[in-house]
């Protein structure tokens, strides 16, 4: 495991793992998240994948929506004794919506009100960017509430990501927005009625055509009772703009060296710069080794084989056999050579740390699976 | 479909027995699965092989950074229908542009757009409500199924979506079913409602499904596949991509399979290690490609490609391996 990444997660709060789907993002959040327990710290891994597949490799049953502790034995049967503490959660939507509403309604019958509504239960349920306005709130509550000494948020793959990242400011635009406060202030109907009093109710109109009536005075409805959670939702929402930006705050950028995956974090680099979010550094994940290169021939080859598996073999039938393994490490060779022609893409990037962790053959199944993960880092 | 153990990846349940219609004679096509998978590589192998069948064939990415045109050697096509080669055109369908066509079709005269589309309220409402613009895609989408030619026939003999991974994906085929449910009325309704008809119907409408033969791929499909067939959507093949190939020949693989030690004859050592990692590959290949084999769809195997930059011919060769008219 390279000093600067532990360095890295010494000096900060907050670590993000971001990057494309398939990259391995999960697997690096757990990994960073054991190396810190193995260390001492009490770590915290959140996933807002909707894949239930961190509790895999932490071996727990059901990871959803409650934060668990990953149980000590679990450690002592990797071999990992004296360990901190390390906690594990999936954001679920749905109960981190219904936990929002309870928390921040004014009082039960609001509460009871929303949480009844049918827009909303489609809304914390089903509907796409609801994820991400719900993910942010958790997080934020645990950065504030839950002592630990580090946070590892595993996010969606990059597109998403980057609604992840936009969330809070789109719920703070819209929470801000003319409209919005309109409608905290004026009774139930305020909606309908404003739209029809703007020219001549010109704008219902063509609304309705649109949508047909019925969806707007569904939404209104909703609306409304939301709307009473909307002082305190914009309370969090800054808070969490303000974490997401804090100097102990990182971005780390998960990609394999598969092109199009360096390509989406050289793009998604770029994004977080312009959003001001810290940037940590690229995680370059499932790295092939180049092999020492051989100029031996088949024919010595076949001479070396004559001991071994392939001593029966005709010595004409070795020579076929070496012919195959030499190409085989030729093959293997030249998926190295493309893997460090994509990776120099990325050591070009300035100031960027570069972290590499080599392609494993064998699947990860338990906690010693990621610690072994942890330590093959190099940077 | 719950996974319960923690190491063997389940959902070799097959969900169905023969679909309707063979998959790829279905005129209405989505492309999903994990991210990362290779869904885009995929749906270009669809639609090239629909294509070069002689049926007129869109692609239709979603508001994504655009692949399926630079796979198969065009410039990507932006926000407009572009004929990339004969038979075959893409689009890549924005939220904006979705919703400004939908608003001019609907209310007919560009001025009452305006009025409605530049209203503060209206902008934050569409802004602020989630689902929105994946509405507006999808709606997009549905609009080209029912375009016509001027003499009255379908205008696009194949749509091939490359649609969101697993879970956004999801989120997206549900939507219309949620709209329909939500708005008891209205013009709305009764969009969503067609919608939801063409996506359950298994003569018209296929969902493939791209998996990795490895093991939360695998998992992942399992359950998504299982999740789509409970939401009454028709599925279509299963294609395994990056399927890895062995080097070594069939009997050769045998013998290695036996040459368990690693020598200590430096070459040799080396040789081995090379053919030990590509053997442990492709043996998980092949073990998550049965599990997969095992959900019951028609499959196909991509087999993984050596390249940083995938050409058209690799795209060409992959979809000469699709079913040639269609059969599973």
């Amino acid at each position: 495991m390279s000093d600067r990444l532990d360095g890295l997660m010494n000096r900060n709060r907050l670590v993000i793992t971001a990057g494309s789907g398939g990259v391995g993002k999960t697997t690096m959040a757990a990994t960073l998240a054991v190396r810190a327990a193995i260390q001492g710290k009490r770590v915290a891994v959140l996933t807002i994948d909707p894949a239930k597949r961190l509790a895999n490799a932490l071996s727990l049953p059901t990871l959803s929506g409650e934060l668990q502790r990953v149980p000590t034995t679990v450690f002592e049967r990797a071999g990992l004794q004296g360990t901190g503490e390390m906690w594990a959660m999936m954001l679920d939507t749905k109960s981190t919506g219904d936990q929002m509403v309870q928390r921040f309604a004014p009082d039960s019958d609001k509460a009871r009100d929303i949480l009844n509504n049918r827009y909303y239960q489609y809304f914390s349920d089903s509907l796409a960017g609801t994820q991400e306005y719900m993910a942010v709130e958790q997080v934020r509550a645990l950065a504030q509430e839950g002592d630990f000494d580090l946070l590892v948020l595993d996010t969606p793959p990059a597109v998403n990501a980057l609604d992840f990242l936009d969330a809070p400011e789109r719920l703070l635009d819209g929470l801000q927005s003319k409209p919005m406060q309109m409608l905290r202030n004026e009774p139930g109907d305020s909606i309908t009625a404003r739209l029809a009093n703007r020219g001549k109710g010109l704008v219902l109109r063509g609304f309705n055509r649109l949508t047909g009536g019925p969806f707007l005075t569904e939404l209104t409805e909703f609306l409304t009772v939301f709307g009473s959670i909307l002082d305190a939702l914009k309370d969090a929402s800054v808070a969490v703009q303000r974490l997401l930006r804090a100097p102990s705050t990182q971005f780390l950028l998960v990609t394999t060296p598969a092109r199009s995956n360096v390509e989406e974090a050289l793009r998604f680099r770029k994004e977080l710069a312009a959003r001001g979010f810290n940037f940590g550094g690229f995680m370059v994940n499932r790295v092939h080794q180049a092999l020492p290169p051989t100029s031996a021939t088949p024919q010595e080859v076949a001479l070396a084989l004559s001991s071994g598996a392939f001593s029966d073999a005709p010595l004409e039938e070795r020579v076929t056999i070496a012919q195959s393994l030499l190409a085989g490490l030729d093959a293997h060779n030249h998926l190295a050579e493309m893997d460090t022609a994509v990776i120099e893409r990325l050591a070009r990037v300035e100031g960027a740390t570069l972290y590499q962790v080599p392609l494993q053959t064998d699947e990860i199944r338990d906690l010693s699976g990621l610690a072994c993960v942890a330590k093959s880092v190099t940077d | 479909m719950v996974s319960t153990s923690t190491t063997e990846p389940t959902g070799a349940t097959p969900v169905t027995a023969k679909p309707p219609s063979p998959p790829l004679e279905r005129r209405f096509t989505l492309v999903t699965g994990k991210g990362g998978v290779g869904k885009s590589t995929v749906t270009a192998a669809i639609a090239l092989h629909a294509a070069r069948r002689g049926l007129r064939t869109l692609v239709c990415e979603l508001n994504t950074l655009e692949q399926v045109a630079p796979i198969l050697g065009h410039p990507p096509s932006g926000g407009k229908v572009t004929e990339l080669e004969e038979n075959l055109f893409s689009v890549n369908i924005r939220p904006a542009m979705a919703m400004e066509e939908y608003g001019l079709m609907k209310l007919r005269f560009r001025a009452l757009y305006s009025v409605v589309f530049d209203n503060p309220l209206v902008q934050s409402l569409v802004r602020f409500v989630p689902g929105v613009n994946d509405l507006l895609m999808l709606g997009k989408a549905f609009n080209h199924e029912r375009e016509k030619k001027p003499d009255g026939t379908l205008l696009w003999d194949r749509i091939i979506i490359d649609a969101p991974a697993t879970g956004h994906g999801l989120t997206l085929f549900r939507l219309p079913k949620i709209i329909a449910d939500a708005v008891p009325a209205g013009n709305m309704h009764r969009e969503a409602t067609e919608m939801w008809s063409l996506l359950t119907d298994p003569h018209r409408t296929a969902v493939h499904l791209v998996s990795l033969p490895a093991e939360l791929p695998t998992q992942e499909t399992s359950e998504l596949c299982h999740q789509l067939h409970g939401l009454g959507l028709p599925l279509g093949l299963m294609v395994v991509n990056k399927m890895p190939t062995p080097i070594l020949a069939p009997a050769q693989r045998a013998q290695f399979a036996h040459w368990s030690a690693r020598p200590s004859h430096p070459v040799l050592g080396t040789l081995w290690d090379a053919a030990h990692i590509r053997e442990g590959l492709v043996a998980l290949g092949a073990r998550y490609g049965h599990i997969l084999a095992g959900l019951g769809l028609p499959m196909v195997s991509f087999p993984q490609i050596p390249t940083n930059r995938l050409q058209r011919a690799d795209v060409e060769g992959l979809s000469d391996r699709l079913p040639r008219s269609g059969a599973s």
